[in-house]
């Protein structure tokens, strides 16, 4: 019964984020004859494809009643570390030795370092007992600074056609990132609804005492949660990356907010143990098709910020409703 | 037993081979040599000034024989005088002038060109040259000659150095209100603003410099 109940209220508010979407579409169709383009279509899918990345991390974050502010910096510094040693390598004038790096041993390089930084906010977290806010606050501060450092304020340009095809290809008629984005999702989704992982993952987001007593690690699975988050917004960071062609020192600017927003505009609760991937990369669409009608709609970037910021409250607002329902 | 070391035996092999496909390792000094050899925009910039660049300031069109062309073919003008290495409507076009300079401001001057019966006022940039203008306006190079796009964009940078070096310096140091100058260099024209050009003549030219002197009285 309670379980019924419980996925009637996810369907409902799935069902509510589809409505908000429909109804977008339709009010921008009207307004702006280039929006129902396929071109237009694909450039918005493009565009969220980076957001669904950071946000599917969030999403198992704030699953865990945590979150990360820290993504946009995470973003920028695996974007730049992979552009640094793919055009780079890494040099050791007192050995005689230049270790270079193949596209793969970048992708792999940039991931592995967003893991590890997402792997330092979850040991801050559980280890110090750091509020999640405060410790991926710091996290994004130090991010940004390393990737001034690593960047020495410039961009990383020319990486070449083949790095480009990650952030500007298709395949099979559908852009890269798209797949990739999709992949991600598909994986997330397995995890949370398939594995052990998973239902820890709600677990210890619904009640963390219960968690404790009924023998899960709790530790041990932040460790991973914020690792798989710090990876994923390395994942984000490559194909911003790629689709420039250049790894800017400012780039992810406010994506944490972007991430944030989809995520509860999805329907997942801050307060943890409530939501799904699902919904986030539905939020995460709401959000790309209204940056992308306030463009096509020549909305002032001024205002484009507070309709943003008026629809999150509003989000919240309905899922606050839902629940006193 | 033996089934876990058979899984850590796979995770080194799969560890082992990304690792083979993701870095490969070469002497410090040898990829240094090949980076000194490889393609030197500045050289290449410095030649094409010197040996290719004049023949083609010569050769470029003076300000009142593009500005009746427009009026009466500017296709024929924007075709025959024009071009860019890039998309889009934007070409570039190198043009002489002779005028006599009207104000001396702080990131151009201001010149007064064309007959008396028709004159023209056009800004001669002083201080900002930057873009593949004078590249492009030259039409010296064939982008098939360049291996990628990033020797190329070079190429434009290293000529507009050679202007803010070795022509801006020294003209902005002598020029001043009323002295009658020559100049050549490369205007902008937009391919659909081509017919506002040929109904209200050129306007708002903007000249980035090549060459330029002072006519002495």
């Amino acid at each position: 019964m309670i379980a019924i109940q419980k996925n009637n209220t996810i369907n409902l508010a799935r069902l509510q984020s589809l409505i908000a979407l429909v109804t977008l579409c339709a009010i921008i169709a009207i307004l702006s004859d280039k929006f129902l383009t396929m071109d237009n279509g694909w450039n918005v899918l493009r565009q969220i494809a980076v957001n669904v990345c950071i946000s599917v991390g969030m999403t198992l974050i704030v699953l865990t009643a945590g979150i990360d502010l820290s993504v946009g910096s995470v973003l920028a510094l695996c974007g730049a570390i992979t552009a640094g040693l793919l055009k780079n390598g890494i040099k050791m004038p007192s050995a005689d030795l230049f270790i270079g790096f193949t596209i793969l041993g970048a992708l792999l390089a940039g991931i592995i370092a967003g893991a590890l930084l997402g792997w330092f906010n979850g040991f801050v977290i559980t280890k110090f007992k750091v509020p999640p806010f405060v410790a991926t606050l710091a996290m994004l501060t130090i991010a940004r600074g390393l990737t001034m450092l690593w960047t020495q304020g410039h961009p990383i340009s020319n990486l070449g056609p083949a790095f480009s095809v990650i952030g500007t290809g298709w395949f099979l008629g559908i852009p890269v990132p798209v797949w990739i984005a999709g992949m991600v999702v598909l994986i997330a989704s397995f995890i949370t609804r398939q594995t052990r992982l998973g239902r820890y993952i709600y677990a210890i987001g619904g009640n963390e005492n219960a968690a404790i007593l009924s023998g899960i690690s709790i530790n041990k699975v932040k460790l991973i949660v914020y690792s798989i988050a710090g990876a994923l917004a390395a994942v984000g960071g490559i194909m911003v990356t790629s689709r420039l062609d250049s790894a800017q020192p400012n780039a992810g600017t406010g994506y944490e907010l972007d991430a944030i927003a989809a995520v509860v505009i999805g329907g997942t609760s801050l307060s943890g143990g409530k939501g799904s991937i699902g919904g986030t990369v539905m939020g995460a669409v709401i959000i790309g098709v209204l940056n992308n009608g306030l463009v096509l709609l020549n909305v002032s970037p001024f205002w484009q910020q507070v309709v943003k910021g008026a629809v999150i409250l509003i989000a919240v607002i309905i899922d606050k409703g839902g629940k006193k329902k | 037993m033996t089934r876990k070391i058979v899984k850590y035996l796979l995770l080194v092999l799969v560890i082992g081979l990304l690792a083979y496909n993701s870095v490969y390792i070469k002497k410090l000094s040898e990829v240094q040599t090949k980076e000194q050899t490889a393609f030197d925009a500045a050289s290449f910039a410095e030649k094409l000034w010197v040996t290719k660049l004049p023949a083609t300031l010569d050769s470029a069109v003076t300000l009142d024989v593009l500005r009746s062309t427009i009026k009466t073919n500017p296709g024929y003008a924007f075709d025959t005088w024009f071009n860019s290495m890039s998309i889009g409507n934007v070409r570039y076009g190198l043009v002489k002038l002779t005028g006599k300079v009207l104000a001396v401001n702080e990131d151009d001057i201001t010149v007064l060109a064309g007959s008396a019966a028709d004159p023209l006022t056009v800004k001669i940039t002083t201080e900002y040259v930057y873009g593949n203008a004078i590249r492009d306006a030259s039409r010296l190079l064939d982008i098939r000659d360049f291996v990628n796009t990033t020797d190329l964009n070079n190429v434009s940078e290293e000529l507009n150095k050679l202007v803010r070096k070795r022509v801006l310096p020294a003209f902005k140091e002598q020029v001043r209100k009323s002295d009658s100058i020559t100049c050549t260099g490369a205007i902008e024209l937009n391919r659909a603003h081509i017919e506002r050009s040929r109904m209200n003549g050129l306007s708002d030219l903007e000249i980035i410099p090549v060459q330029c002197k002072i006519i002495q009285q």
